[in-house]
């Protein structure tokens, strides 16, 4: 293959890879930098949002309605682990929140694996985007430029959603200064649900959508987990851009990684963590923590 | 403290009591309340959360399997050279963590503990890669002693290396040091501008911290015989740092119960259902909801409740 | 007579949860004719492995169900002891030493991950126990690492790799490359296969390793596509496995190069549907193979499971065969004894004959070839034998994991 095309494939891959680190971490950051919440949860949500994306397709035949419905479950689940739970724990110090969560995640997981059982599930590729395309004469699957279109307009629609809606700008407000929020008259309370329960489904896109590349499968959980701690870290905790540019870069950086240097494929995420935080300790756009 | 002397004595007096298997369950739960009393000092005291503790017991572990399977050292003196060089190993890492504050130290840690399993996995001839090393033996002491050879003197050294690691923990939390380090865990800003170089003294705990849970790893290594990624993995990292919590931050003696806890709960569980990690979960976020200040806070409660 | 067929642990275990939270023993009574037979199984049936725990379990539950309808084993009743061990190598040696110290087993077998195996091989002889293995493929096991109470009845990583390349003489295939998981069994596998393709006069023209929890292969897929070969040999388990063929479908991989592998299994099978249709590979148990103990076994099989077995359920019930065998022969479950009744025990099984061999422990035995096929009616795709090679051009030679022709 020529450098052009090569280029060009990979980064077509990379792209789409992004996308699905974007889901992951942009959740993650939400919660994380507007609650100081370190969700050890959010990767087995991810896991969900696989699960019923396949329970969906197998009971309606639709890959769209499982793209609904894992975000809303997800989210209903997160909104009400929050209410009942986490809302008592504010107050406490952050080890509460770590034993939290730590717990959520055994309980889901296990509660994922006696509703859906040991084995890896395959989700089917949605029909409309199944083919291919020939980029260079070489196939390319449509459903991964579908993942990275995916990508730019949930993005897009998270930004217009913190900028333009009211609940976008409590959820700023919130993240600055939460005592003003609350003193202005605001009920903190439901924002707090709101950036949970949004956290958790966006988790759960990322899965429903992951699902037809890797199968959903018991495993997941605990990759996803680390790859969201990853993009945060390196994004920088409450920034959504921040998100963003970090799941481009470390798609980059594993694509091309992996290619140039399949020895350090395993390390080279955590070296690019190591280097960042080195640099700049809140991440690349985030404030200092 | 009259329930320190009479747990001490207890502890002693086990290997006449207990059965052999009970007695290899009583040996591992004492080797990660080691493990999990060292990361009480970053997180209890300092208020340094790590999520990368594994480290410490993967070099350990590794450090002192090496030290067994390629040299004629004798095993107290491998455990003790496998402990100082995490220490060593750790004055490197905490001078970079310690660049950043709060949740950004913690994801270092996290980062540089997957770093070093990364490593691990990769290199063959140090770590066996993904097998890890095998047969790690117990060799004999120093002139011809042979008691930690067998399940008994082994269960001794292991009780001596955890009651001397928490008298020195406790004499360093009740001396000046540990002043400054609650002074940090308090308020930062305020112990800088009183005068103390904060960065030092929180490399020094981050140090003796490693060499601690590097002491619980190199203990581990003989005691099963082996040492591998999985000891190094993030996961486990979490567990230990579930442990210090249940058992209660800042309490030393504390963590080694959540440590004992921890591990015979999941034993027990696990033969009992499959479905083990359901109830395991349910009984922290009950412990969370309930019991906030950890098993130790139970177990204060009750006796000033007697007294 | 023995009226409790494979017992399970729970019963047992309420009562030693007791007796154990009080630091007593389990009373211990001197063995007497009715007492059941343990077999420790620390078996990962939790976490990323749980598939394949669950199939282990499911063998031995049959095979135990069986021997008890029928009387027991030396007339007594088989009692499984199952833990859970969720595939982390210090809960399985935890596991054991309570089952050697606490409960007095001296068998076992149905561990699944192969560090499980490794981290507690080296202890076998300190416990006076027997291990034998009913899915560990790892070659040391039965090479450097061995173990003198250790027992491989079932095909290891370089059979496999061996029954693949000895079918690649006869095709028209000539250039190969190569993608493994980036542990132990990737490498060694991979290993085997570049010596045995040289020695067909095939060119290898390479190989790529994977970490474990690859999600996205497109850069593999690439690398693949780019070296220009014919075939791709893959040594890939689980979920990496899953998610590869996943993906090289949508890349359309398959039309231009030739799956082949080392495990083809049906749960990987029905994970990614038409994805492996097409794909050639060894097989350690296909249920497909046509001789009366195999089809006997698949009818029992499907009436109990409505389904046919897969590749780890035929493998460890073929182990728990053998292991009655040798039970049955020794008279006894103590090591010595049951050491020297395994050593050259043969057993014609549902794979045909299985030989243990006295110098390494291994079980010799042929090799099958399938390629996974769409059928008629059949929900999943399935494999279909299309070679068998005998076990002794399939077993590597004694304590050795290559091979001299």
């Amino acid at each position: 293959m020529d450098l052009l095309p090569f280029l060009l494939t990979q980064s077509l891959n990379a792209l789409s890879q992004a996308a699905l680190l974007f889901f992951l971490g942009v959740g993650l950051t939400l919660i994380f930098g507007i609650m100081r919440i370190v969700n050890f949860a959010h990767g087995t949500f991810y896991m969900l949002g696989a699960f019923v994306g396949y329970s969906a397709v197998r009971f309606t035949g639709s890959f769209w309605v499982g793209l609904v419905l894992g975000p809303l479950v997800a989210g209903g689940i997160g909104v009400a682990f929050e209410t009942g739970l986490l809302r008592r724990l504010y107050k406490r110090d952050e080890s509460a929140f770590l034993m939290v969560t730590f717990g959520l995640t055994l309980v889901l997981g296990e509660v994922i694996r006696l509703v859906w059982g040991v084995e890896a599930l395959q989700v089917p590729t949605p029909e409309t985007f199944a083919g291919i395309v020939f980029l260079f004469d070489e196939p390319f699957p449509v459903y991964r430029l579908f993942l990275a279109a995916a990508g730019v307009v949930v993005a897009i629609a998270i930004w217009q959603f913190l900028e333009r809606t009211r609940l976008g700008l409590l959820i700023r407000a919130t993240s600055q200064n939460a005592e003003m929020v609350h003193a202005l008259g605001v009920d903190v309370k439901l924002v707090r649900s709101a950036i949970f329960g949004i956290g958790c489904g966006l988790a759960a896109l990322g899965g429903v959508l992951a699902a037809p590349l890797v199968t959903a499968s018991l495993g997941m959980a605990a990759n996803a987990i680390i790859d969201a701690f990853v993009i945060v870290i390196i994004g920088g905790m409450g920034s959504f851009l921040g998100s963003l540019l970090a799941a481009v870069l470390v798609a980059f950086v594993q694509v091309f990684g992996a290619y140039y240097f399949p020895d350090f494929a395993l390390a080279a995420m955590y070296l690019l963590m190591l280097l960042v935080l080195v640099i700049r300790p809140g991440g690349l756009l985030g404030k200092e923590a | 403290m009259p329930l320190f002397a009479l747990a001490t004595a207890a502890l002693v007096a086990a290997p006449l009591m207990l059965p052999m298997f009970a007695m290899t369950l009583l040996t591992e739960a004492l080797i990660l309340g080691l493990l999990a009393m060292s990361l009480d000092l970053m997180v209890g005291y300092t208020r340094l959360i790590s999520f990368g503790h594994a480290a410490a017991y993967g070099l350990g572990a590794y450090t002192c399997g090496n030290l067994l399977l390629h040299t004629t050292l004798p095993l107290p003196f491998a455990v003790l050279a496998a402990s100082l060089l995490t220490g060593v190993v750790a004055i490197g890492v905490a001078w970079v963590c310690t660049m950043a504050k709060g949740v950004s130290f913690s994801m270092l840690t996290l980062a540089f503990a997957q770093l070093l399993y990364a490593v691990a996995f990769k290199w063959t001839s140090v770590t066996g890669a993904s097998d890890g090393l095998a047969g790690i033996p117990r060799r004999a002491g120093p002139f011809g002693i042979t008691v930690f050879e067998g399940k008994t003197g082994f269960y001794y050294l292991v009780l001596a290396c955890l009651l001397g690691s928490f008298l020195f923990c406790r004499a360093l939390v009740n001396a000046p040091f540990g002043a400054v380090l609650r002074g940090i865990r308090e308020n930062e800003a305020k112990t800088l501008s009183l005068g103390y170089n904060t960065r030092l003294y929180k490399i020094a705990v981050v140090a003796l911290s490693f060499a601690l849970g590097g002491l619980a790893g190199a203990l581990y290594a003989p005691f099963a015989g082996f040492a591998n990624t999985e000891l190094l993995f993030w996961l486990f990292s979490g567990q230990v740092l579930i442990m210090v919590i249940v058992g209660g931050q800042g309490t030393l003696l504390g963590p080694i119960l959540g440590a004992a806890f921890f591990m015979l709960l999941e034993h027990v569980l696990s033969a009992y259902t499959e479905s083990w990690a359901l109830v395991f979960g349910l009984i922290f976020i009950g412990f969370v909801m309930f019991v906030p200040q950890g098993i130790w806070g139970l177990v204060t409660r009750t006796r000033r409740a007697r007294a | 007579m023995p009226h409790c067929a494979g017992l399970s642990r729970r019963r047992l275990v309420q009562s030693a949860v007791a007796a154990s939270a009080l630091g007593l023993p389990v009373p211990f009574r001197t063995a007497t004719a009715s007492d059941p037979i343990k077999i420790g199984m620390p078996v990962g049936l939790t976490g990323p492995i749980g598939g394949v725990g669950a199939q282990m379990r499911r063998a031995c539950e049959f095979w135990a169900k069986q021997v008890n309808d029928k009387g027991g084993l030396l007339g007594r009743p088989v009692e499984l002891v199952i833990e859970d061990t969720a595939g982390n190598p210090a809960t399985t040696v935890r596991k054991v030493q309570e089952m050697v110290e606490r409960d007095g087993i001296r068998v076992i077998t149905a561990i699944v991950a192969s560090n499980e195996a490794l981290a507690t091989v080296p202890k076998l002889v300190e416990w006076d126990t027997i291990f034998v293995s009913g899915d560990n493929g790892d070659g040391r096991l039965t090479g450097e690492s061995l173990s003198p109470n250790f027992f491989r009845p079932n095909v290891s990583g370089p059979m496999g790799t061996r029954a693949v390349a000895l079918w690649l003489r006869d095709s028209p295939l000539k250039t190969f490359y190569g993608l493994g998981m980036d542990y132990a069994w990737g490498h060694n596998s991979m290993e085997v296969f570049e010596a045995e393709a040289k020695r067909a006069g095939k060119t290898f023209l390479g190989a790529v390793f994977s970490p474990t929890g690859t999600k996205d292969f497109s850069t593999y897929i690439t690398r693949i596509r780019q070296s220009g070969a014919q075939g791709v040999y893959l040594v890939l388990s689980g979920d990496d496995n899953a998610a590869f063929l996943s993906q090289a479908r949508q890349y359309r991989l398959g039309d231009k190069v030739q799956l082949l592998t080392e495990l083809v299994d049906q749960m990987t099978i029905n994970a990614t549907g038409d994805a492996s249709i097409g794909m050639i590979g060894s097989s350690r148990y296909p249920f497909t193979y046509d001789i009366p103990a195999n089809k006997a076994f698949v009818a029992a099989w499907q009436e109990t499971y409505g389904r046919p077995p897969d590749l780890f359920e035929g493998d460890q019930y073929q182990s728990c065969v053998v292991m009655q065998a040798g039970i049955e022969k020794a008279g006894s479950l103590e090591a010595a004894k049951l050491r020297a009744a395994l050593e050259g025990l043969e057993v014609d099984s549902i794979k045909g004959r299985v030989t243990m061999r006295a110098c390494d422990h291994q079980g010799a035995q042929q090799g099958f070839i399938v390629k996974v096929v769409k059928h008629e009616g059949m929900a999943h795709p399935m494999p279909e034998v299309i070679a068998t090679y005998p076990a002794d051009r399939v077993t590597p030679p004694c304590n050795k994991m290559v091979y001299d022709d």
